[in-house]
């Protein structure tokens, strides 16, 4: 048995991350979920970060984020700017459980596929809105993105070094604060469901989201009156505590000191008895105290050491460290391997790529784990099975809707995004560096 | 009538710190009943800043305060037999119990999940750790900063010629709760429709590295190793520093973006040059647009420009501190911000509901329970009298 979530059927009306993200994860356990795009505007996750950085041919079918974020599901193009497609989805949401979006409500109102509108066709359905600010308010209608609700949030402003501005980490990181809460929105939902029977709108805000993650910086504000500022790596309550260079190119440790026990053991492996024999780093006040002193001597002495090598030694001995893995180490990592994190994925045969490994998911369910992994849909992949088999549609009506593009298999207008040759990349900063034979090393780590 | 979508669902937490404490907030505060058991020197989460006025006090870390909403506490030695006899009382009847000991902590304790659930065939046991319930890492020691460096998004994180950074506070703890908390539900949902529960393994480096993108895929379709970016970089959704503040400009999506609208918006006609006529022109360029780009933020201001991007749907974003984001006229619109009595501190203004949910909506009725409070209640109910709840006391089981 594949997963708990066996007969959830979903709509997806997504885009990008937040919401596609989300549904991947209830897709995984179980759930059938449809998603929803349409051959007039083509989803610049099927554009970018193609493989083999090759944009022709249908490179549509070759974008690492939309397989990233699409595992599992069924793939159909419905233009619904139209009233035909429009009545397609109508059929679908009959027979749906949850729908799915991550427009804007400007978006959603004129398709009238607001709450209200889908109670009409589903009495009980459950639909769930995922937007950067929320449905309602003078904002409602603000697209944004992750680093937008990032910083509207409050985390951005306290994230940073010291001595900086505001720094940000090269990933959308609150789309997916956002679709995390919305795994859960809709688990409560489906139980509330099976409570009552009910169904309910739900309307998560990205921003709110993220600051519910941040009370300590937010009560202090409110309660205390006091705006925390950028402190880079160090804790409040260790020191040392920090992230510090070792051997190799852009190589780093993070270590983290929580007790004097761990403190006189990392002197110990760092060989430095003349450390543990100083008063003035005796207790956990002092070494914050003098916290600027120890970051530059431990930085110092880490400098000659191999990363992976230092953190085995300082694990082995109770001190929480842990090498900073760049992809390459996270891909081929060890722990993560014997915990089968990364799945084999086949992908469709006309995409010309071969099974590649995708991160899976935080959890394992030990009597309802996820099955086997299917790749994203290509485009249009699943629009007859839908039509066809859950709609009873006639191989009429499906030419029909075919003839005036309101289902495709291709994009009207393709454009695809070419990156800058790997060495221009490294060149530029945006690489740390390429490997020529990493198709190879992939196969050999996961057995492909 | 509304009631919580987890009516009826009742939930042992065993966790403390933040990411378990998370996971069970949010059980709780859409309708669970949700039993906190706390050793009886309590919560190592009570110890977190910052406090109320300043005041620390196991009964007044703000954090604490947050995380343990709606929960009844109680304390227990679960290295008593007595204390070990009465959390399986409790069980009997538990839906859930959540936990995030280090892996080896239960099974010591007598309390693997086969045992539980052979107690309670129904019971769903999930857990959070570090590096999840197996793998050679497994008893690896982690705090907040080494998640993120094990779980890949150190790296990526920070400028290029410096140290890796990491997020302010705890967000992998709160990460990995949101996932315990939705790994949780999928067991509870299988429970009810089965009347089976099993075990959840929830790990918070993978919480980690399952949400970063095209990461460990840039190797894996061309090769490539992400690294932090470049102090110059023509990234139009860079974070730029204006006048009064930082903006993220973002002028929409991708390939289709018609440049002109751009050059004229931003009333920068040094822009209109073909070496950033297009996107992959731009990328070729991206050095020589970012400092361009740095040069006409800088003499913007925050608020003007981000309405004025909205007023052409371009997806501009604010850098807003604690104090601004408050006051966001959008976020009090939707009164995120909630008052809350405590019967000792007065009214708290704590974040509110994450997400709204209109028929089985969000509600705090109870804020975080002082230590042991409700010792007395929840073992009256279990049939201790009075004379057996001082000996429990005495010899340090509660």
């Amino acid at each position: 048995m594949a997963g708990p979530l066996q007969g959830v059927r979903i709509v997806e009306m997504g885009q990008l991350i937040a919401i596609p993200s989300a549904m991947k994860w209830l897709a995984d356990m179980g759930a059938e979920v449809i998603r929803l795009e349409s051959v007039q505007r083509l989803e610049s996750y099927r554009t970018d970060s193609l493989y083999h950085n090759d944009v022709e041919g249908e490179f549509w079918n070759r974008g690492a984020n939309f397989y990233e974020q699409n595992r599992n599901k069924l793939g159909m193009t419905l233009d619904l700017s139209r009233d035909e497609g429009r009545a397609v989805l109508r059929d679908l949401l009959a027979v749906a459980d949850v729908f799915a979006e991550n427009f804007t409500p400007r978006v959603i109102k004129n398709f009238s596929l607001e709450y209200e509108d889908l109670r009409k066709i589903r009495p009980d359905i459950i639909m769930v809105s995922s937007t950067g600010y929320g449905f309602d308010g003078p904002w409602s209608n603000f697209g944004a993105t992750g680093p937008a609700t990032e910083g509207a949030a409050g985390l951005a402003y306290m994230t940073g070094y010291k001595d900086g501005g505001p720094v940000m980490s090269e990933i959308p990181y609150t789309d997916y604060t956002a679709g995390e809460h919305t795994v859960a929105a809709v688990m409560l939902a489906l139980m509330h469901r099976l409570n009552t029977g009910q169904g309910q709108f739900i309307d998560v805000s990205q921003t709110q989201t993220c600051s519910a993650t941040i009370p300590e910086a937010l009560l202090d504000w409110t309660v205390n009156g006091r705006i925390r500022e950028r402190i880079g790596n160090e804790d409040p309550a260790m020191s040392p505590h920090g992230c510090y260079p070792c051997a190799g190119d852009d190589r780093w440790i993070a270590i983290a000191i929580d007790s004097d026990e761990a403190w006189y053991a990392l002197c110990r492996v760092m060989n430095r008895p003349d450390w543990a024999a100083d008063e003035r780093y005796s207790d956990v006040l002092l070494r914050i105290r003098y916290r600027e002193e120890l970051d530059k001597m431990l930085g110092f002495e880490t400098r000659s050491h191999d990363n992976h090598e230092l953190m085995a030694k300082l694990q082995a001995v109770g001190v929480a460290a842990g090498a900073v893995l760049d992809s390459e180490d996270l891909l081929f990592n060890e722990h993560l391997k014997q915990r089968q994190f990364y799945e084999i994925v086949e992908h469709h045969p006309d995409t010309g790529m071969p099974p590649l490994p995708y991160a899976g998911r935080p959890w394992k369910l030990s009597a309802t784990p996820a099955g086997a992994p299917k790749a994203a849909p290509i485009m249009g992949q699943h629009n007859r099975e839908i039509l066809s088999g859950l709609l009873g549609k006639t191989e009429d009506e499906i030419e029909a809707l075919k003839e005036d593009n309101i289902i495709g298999d291709s994009p009207l207008t393709p454009r695809g995004v070419r990156r800058p040759s790997l060495d221009e990349q490294v060149r530029q900063g945006r690489m740390q560096r390429y490997d020529v034979n990493y198709a190879e090393q992939v196969r050999d780590w996961f057995g492909i | 009538m509304t009631s919580g979508a987890l009516a009826g669902v009742k939930v042992i937490d065993l966790t403390h710190h933040i990411a378990g404490p998370y996971a069970t907030k949010l059980l709780a505060d859409f309708g669970a009943d949700v039993l906190k058991v706390e050793r009886p020197g309590g919560d190592p989460g009570r110890r977190l800043p910052p406090f109320f006025h300043d005041e620390p006090h196991r009964d007044r870390s703000l954090p604490f305060l947050y995380l343990n909403t709606n929960k009844r506490g109680i304390t227990l030695n679960l290295k008593s037999d007595e204390g070990l006899a009465i959390l399986m009382d409790l069980l009997a009847d538990a839906d859930v119990l959540v936990e995030n000991f280090a892996p080896r902590v239960m099974p010591s304790l007598g309390l693997d999940a086969e045992t539980l659930r052979e107690h309670n065939p129904r019971l769903v046991v999930a857990s959070v750790s570090n590096f999840g319930r197996t793998g050679p890492w497994r008893d690896y020691k982690a705090t907040e900063i080494v998640e993120y460096a094990l779980g890949g998004l150190m790296y990526i994180f920070g400028a290029y010629d410096r140290e890796p950074l990491k997020h302010a506070l705890h967000q992998a703890q709160f990460k990995a709760g949101t996932n315990l908390a939705s790994a949780t539900l999928m067991a509870l949902y299988h429970q009810r429709l089965t009347g089976q529960g099993q075990q959840v393994d929830v790990s918070i480096q993978e919480s980690i590295a399952s949400a970063l993108r095209d990461v460990t895929n840039n190797y894996t379709y061309v090769g490539a190793v992400r690294r932090r970016q470049p102090n110059h970089t023509g990234d139009l959704t860079r974070l730029r520093a204006v006048s009064d503040g930082y903006v993220l400009p973002n002028p929409g999506i991708g390939a289709s973006l018609d440049w002109q609208i751009l050059v004229d918006f931003l009333e920068a006609p040094e822009l209109d040059d073909p070496r950033f006529e297009n996107a992959s022109a731009r990328l070729e360029n991206a050095e020589a647009l970012g400092e361009i780009l740095d040069q006409i933020f800088a003499i913007k201001q925050k608020q003007e420009i981000f309405y004025a991007a909205h007023q052409k749907r371009f997806i501009y974003g604010v850098i807003d501190s604690p104090a601004e984001t408050i006051g966001n006229p959008q976020i009090q619109a939707r009164d995120y911000y909630v008052p809350i009595e405590h019967d000792q501190l007065g009214e708290i203004t704590f974040p509110g509901a994450p997400f709204l949910m209109n028929k089985s909506p969000w509600a705090v009725n109870s804020t975080a329970p002082a230590l042991g409070e409700h010792n007395a209640e929840v073992l009256g109910a279990l049939g201790y009298d009075a004379q057996h709840l001082a000996y429990l006391t005495a010899s340090e089981v509660i």
